[in-house]
This record gives C-alpha cells, structure tokens and sequence, in this order.
C-alpha cells in the first residue's frame, strides 16, 4: 500500500479509529511474538538466539515466554 | 471505593479484569467494564445483548480500525499471550465510572454497588470513551436500557 494513501485515510477518520488501531496493532504484536517464539522453541532454538532475533536480551525473552 | 461493592459488583469487576488480561490489554477501561457487567444474568437482559455478542463487537471494532491502515488479521493465528505479570491498572475513564456508580446507588437508594448501578454509569459513557464505541457496535437503545434496569429495580 502507499504510503501516501494510507496517511490519507487516517487523516479522513477519526482520531479514535486510528488510536484503536494502535491498540490492536499492539496486542497483534504479541500474540505474533507468543505464536513464533513458541515455534522457535519447539525447533529448538535457544532463549540467546530468540532474544536477538527479537532485540532483546536472553533473559528478558525468557522472563516473558518461559514456563 | 470496593468496599461499597456488593458481590455482584465485585464479580463484574473482577470479570472486567479477566476480560482484559483475555484481550492482552494493558489497562482496564469501560469497554472490560461493560463486558464484566455481561457475566451477569441482569445485565444481559437490560441491554439485550450478551457475552459472546459484545465481545465479538469489540473485536469487529478492532478489525476495521486494522483494515484503516491496511492489516487484515482474519485468518492470522493468535494464541493467547503470557499474561502481565505487573498490575493491571485502570483506565482514568474506568476509574471515573465508580464514583458514578456510587451515585446511582445512592439515587436507588441502596446501601451497597450492585452490577445494574455499574451498568447505569456505563450507560452515561460518551465517545470516545471506548465503552460509548461498544454500545454503539452493539446497536444498544440506552433509554430503553436505562427503562428495563429501573423496571427490575422496583
């Protein structure tokens, strides 16, 4: 999508929507990082190599997704 | 201000927590309130509406604001995520509900919170108060809400 076009849209609605859409777009983003974290795991990645692909450190990653 | 709850308030409260953590949000606002108050039988039948109903609102809400800057998550997997281990704290919009509420109790009269005078400060909510967008998804007549809540009071 372009740029140009989305700024558009955002500008011809609400301000709530675009707010809302954070908000969602937050909660996306962890359940995303839950989903593949998890699949790491399963594949045998270590909490090191979670923690960089991620930009974080080892123990925060496993502070968050470790049982 | 809990202690003024009686417990069908306390479990509509406690329920708007769950709701939120269920959601992964990070405050609790009207919109958890308003689906708390649905765990309870009264306030299913004052707004018509239910549970699954309203949270499935809640969530059409959020796709459309998605589809706004062009994300599509039908389809996409979304497993719950680790609940917070911090506090979850309440929104100021939340927060301003329970004194509301206090003053719908003492309008009916009643010693103590219950569900139906959340429900009743709930109803009071403006956009863009988050709750105010739901009953607004939702297709909900407040006055005709507010009427059928005073007609079970009596």
């Amino acid at each position: 999508m372009e740029t140009g076009d989305l700024s558009a849209r955002l500008r011809s609605h609400d301000p709530s929507v675009g707010l809302r859409a954070v908000g969602a777009l937050h909660r996306l983003a962890e359940q995303v990082e839950a989903a593949a974290v998890a699949r790491a795991r399963e594949q045998g990645w270590s909490w090191e190599q979670i923690g960089d692909a991620l930009g974080v450190s080892r123990q925060s990653v496993h502070a968050k997704h470790g049982k | 201000m809990f202690e003024h709850f009686a417990a069908g308030a306390r479990t509509a409260v406690a329920s708007a927590v769950d709701e939120a953590s269920l959601r992964g949000d990070r405050r609790i606002g009207t919109e958890h309130l308003l689906l708390g108050v649905l765990h309870e039988p009264g306030s299913v039948r004052a707004l018509g509406t239910d549970l699954t109903t309203a949270r499935a609102a809640l969530d059409a809400l959020d796709r459309s604001a998605l589809a706004v800057v062009g994300i599509d998550v039908r389809g996409v997997e979304r497993p719950p995520v680790p609940a917070s281990r911090k506090r979850t704290p309440f929104t100021s919009g939340a927060r301003a509900v329970f004194p509301r509420a206090l003053a719908e109790t003492r309008k009916a009269r009643s010693r103590r919170i219950a569900p139906e005078h959340l429900l009743l400060a709930l109803l009071d909510c403006e956009r863009p108060d988050p709750a105010a967008d739901l009953l607004a998804e939702l297709g909900i007549d407040r006055a005709a809400a507010r009427e059928r809540i005073r007609e079970t009071g009596r």
